[in-house]
């Protein structure tokens, strides 16, 4: 390890650090200070500033629509975990089966990662569009009245199923790296004693693959309360009632649509110990499993 | 540490070989098992599922009107070059990507050079409270742009930065994950290398040049993917900072064009069009270097 450290000029290591933790400071650590700082203060627009203490968290604290947000970010992300984890896993392993096409079927399954957000979000407010939707006469063919600019819990499930499509790419490329890892022996004991293809997955190929799959919940759920915004912004607007307003977009309307900087920076605070205890949730596994790993 | 890196990567290059060989007799899979029609066929019907949203814009794209209320008529029209045109030259769609192109390009070089810089000194020098610095650098994965556009958001306007390029591309140059990945990818250059180098008297800019980079192509390449497609994929930030039209980038420049849809003034074979433009860069430049992209992303899981 110490033999790599070939030079040895302090200066030197110090000017190749410097464009890195310059730009970190000044626009990661400083406005991020800026937050907890704003989030003790009454501030907005064209008004002066004025010290309030923990007034905002206590505003948070007793505001119903807030909790009513957390409980939506919460219920959405959970569901993005475990949809996002269910479909490509089921995907990943039938492309794992199969012998013939694999590297087709690899690349027509992983290029969503590539997806803008954006575009996601349009093609979906297209197809599924209430009134001219390519999916609509269908779906009302068989009797369930597509009408989610009116009605919540369908709005949920758009944003849902577009954030589940845009994700699965990701999941599969490093699901398939950890099925790969499997040894060949236990696939063919499982096939002597004759267990069957889906209990094989479940039974054998799920628990060697355990730091991978805990690795992406994590991914995955910053992704949904982080990555998402686009998708509400363009689809649903935090509508209709409300019923789609996660934590980020709730964030930048009282940004940008209400301009309560005090408040806005006290909800960014708390996106921030969302991340932090996450972060440290991955990190703690990541080290946990390189012990058995290596 | 480094022994799980060279591990991963070797699941990986026999990932690759599968994909580069494409169709052909590359079975990855040593199941044993007949592969029976049944697995081909729920692999068609879901990645058919993936697929169809994306092959719906296409076709609209290539339409009148873009109206298009039931399966059957999702038949290509021959609007494509019209609409294509329409988009870019009218709608000023081309301003959006080469806005996008430009405010990307900036990020990926500036993010590489200054992310090589940092890892070469954390790796290759010699320097008290490294580790420290190395930890301060990966802190900012808690700091993603949402936990900050507010305040940033004021700090970029006091700077007089507002709805300008600078906006857009500075604030994303340092980089944890690139950082991170270099460095890895550093420490498992072999050793006897690096000591040669040594005993050779090379200087860094030497060794930059002629030993760290010539060994470092494939995750220079697969960083840089990662680092376009981010940059290329970003919506909120551009969203806030940036306020006119000649600024703006695709992402941004969809919204707009979907705005004047619901106004009514607007075709839906023209907001198509633009989320075909906009996807394609990223999607090509995927699919173009999957192979150094996959090998990278085995090192960030480590």
């Amino acid at each position: 390890m110490s033999t790599r450290e070939i030079f040895d000029g302090r200066l030197e290591a110090a000017l190749l650090l410097a464009p890195t933790l310059l730009v970190s400071v000044v626009f990661l650590y400083y406005p991020t200070a800026l937050a907890f700082r704003t989030s003790l203060f009454d501030a907005g627009f064209g008004r002066a500033e004025e010290f309030v203490g923990l007034e905002n968290y206590l505003t948070l604290l007793e505001s119903s629509a807030y909790h009513r947000s957390v409980a939506i970010s919460v219920l959405f992300a959970a569901l993005v975990v475990v949809g996002t984890i269910t479909v490509s896993l089921y995907l990943t392993f039938l492309i794992h089966e199969v012998d013939d096409g694999q590297g087709w079927y690899l690349i027509s399954v992983i290029w969503p990662y590539a997806l803008p957000p954006a575009v996601a979000a349009l093609v979906f407010l297209f197809i599924l569009h209430p009134t001219l939707g390519v999916l609509t006469g269908p779906i009302e063919a068989v009797g369930f009245d597509v009408d989610w600019f009116n009605d919540g819990p369908q709005a949920f499930l758009v944003v849902l199923l577009v954030a589940i499509w845009k994700q699965i790419g990701y999941n599969v490329i490093f699901m398939i790296a950890a099925m790969k890892d499997v040894p060949d022996a236990l696939t063919e004991t499982a096939e002597l004693d004759g267990v069957g293809r889906l209990r094989r997955l479940v039974s054998v190929y799920v628990p060697i693959m355990t730091p991978t799959l805990f690795f992406l919940v994590i991914i995955n759920t910053i992704y949904a309360f982080f990555g998402t915004f686009a998708f509400v912004d363009l689809l649903t607007s935090g509508g209709p009632a409300n019923a789609t307003n996660v934590l980020i977009f709730d964030l930048y309307r009282e940004g940008f649509s209400f301009f309560n900087f005090g408040v806005a920076s006290t909800k960014s605070v708390v996106l921030f110990l969302v991340v932090a205890v996450l972060m440290v949730i991955q990190f703690r596994l990541t080290e946990e499993y390189s012990y058995y790993g290596a | 540490m480094t022994n799980a890196i060279q591990y991963t990567k070797r699941r990986f290059e026999a990932l690759k070989g599968a994909i580069a060989a494409g169709d052909e007799d590359e079975p990855l899979a040593v199941t044993g098992l007949g592969e029976g029609v049944g697995v081909h066929l729920q692999l068609w019907l879901l990645v058919g599922m993936v697929v169809f949203p994306i092959l719906v814009a296409v076709v609209v794209s290539t339409k009148q009107q873009g109206i298009v209320t039931s399966l059957p008529d999702l038949i290509p029209g021959t609007y494509a070059v019209e609409n294509y045109r329409e988009a870019i030259v009218d709608y000023g769609f081309g301003r959006f990507m080469w806005n996008s192109l430009l405010m990307s390009v900036v990020v990926v070089v500036g993010k590489l050079v200054i992310s090589v810089l940092a890892a070469m000194a954390i790796v290759y020098y010699r320097v008290p409270y490294k580790d420290l610095v190395f930890l301060f650098v990966l802190f900012t994965l808690l700091l993603p742009v949402p936990v900050r556009f507010i305040p940033l958001f004021q700090l970029i306007n006091d700077l007089g930065w507002g709805n300008s390029l600078l906006a857009i591309t500075v604030p994303y140059l340092a980089s944890a994950t690139t950082v991170f990945i270099l460095r890895q990818h550093f420490l498992s250059i072999p050793n006897s290398i690096v000591e040669t180098a040594k005993l050779d008297g090379v200087g860094p800019v030497k060794f930059t040049l002629q030993v760290l980079i010539p060994m470092s192509r494939g995750v220079l390449v697969g960083v840089s993917i990662i680092m376009f497609v981010y940059a290329w994929n970003q919506y909120l930030w551009p969203l806030v900072i940036i306020d006119s039209e000649a600024n703006q980038v695709a992402q941004v420049g969809l919204q707009l064009l979907q705005g004047d849809v619901q106004g009514g003034q607007l075709s839906w074979s023209l907001v198509m069009a633009g989320s075909v433009l906009t996807l394609l860069p990223p999607l090509a430049l995927m699919v173009l270097f999957r192979e150094p992209l996959l090998e990278t992303f085995a090192i960030q899981q480590k």
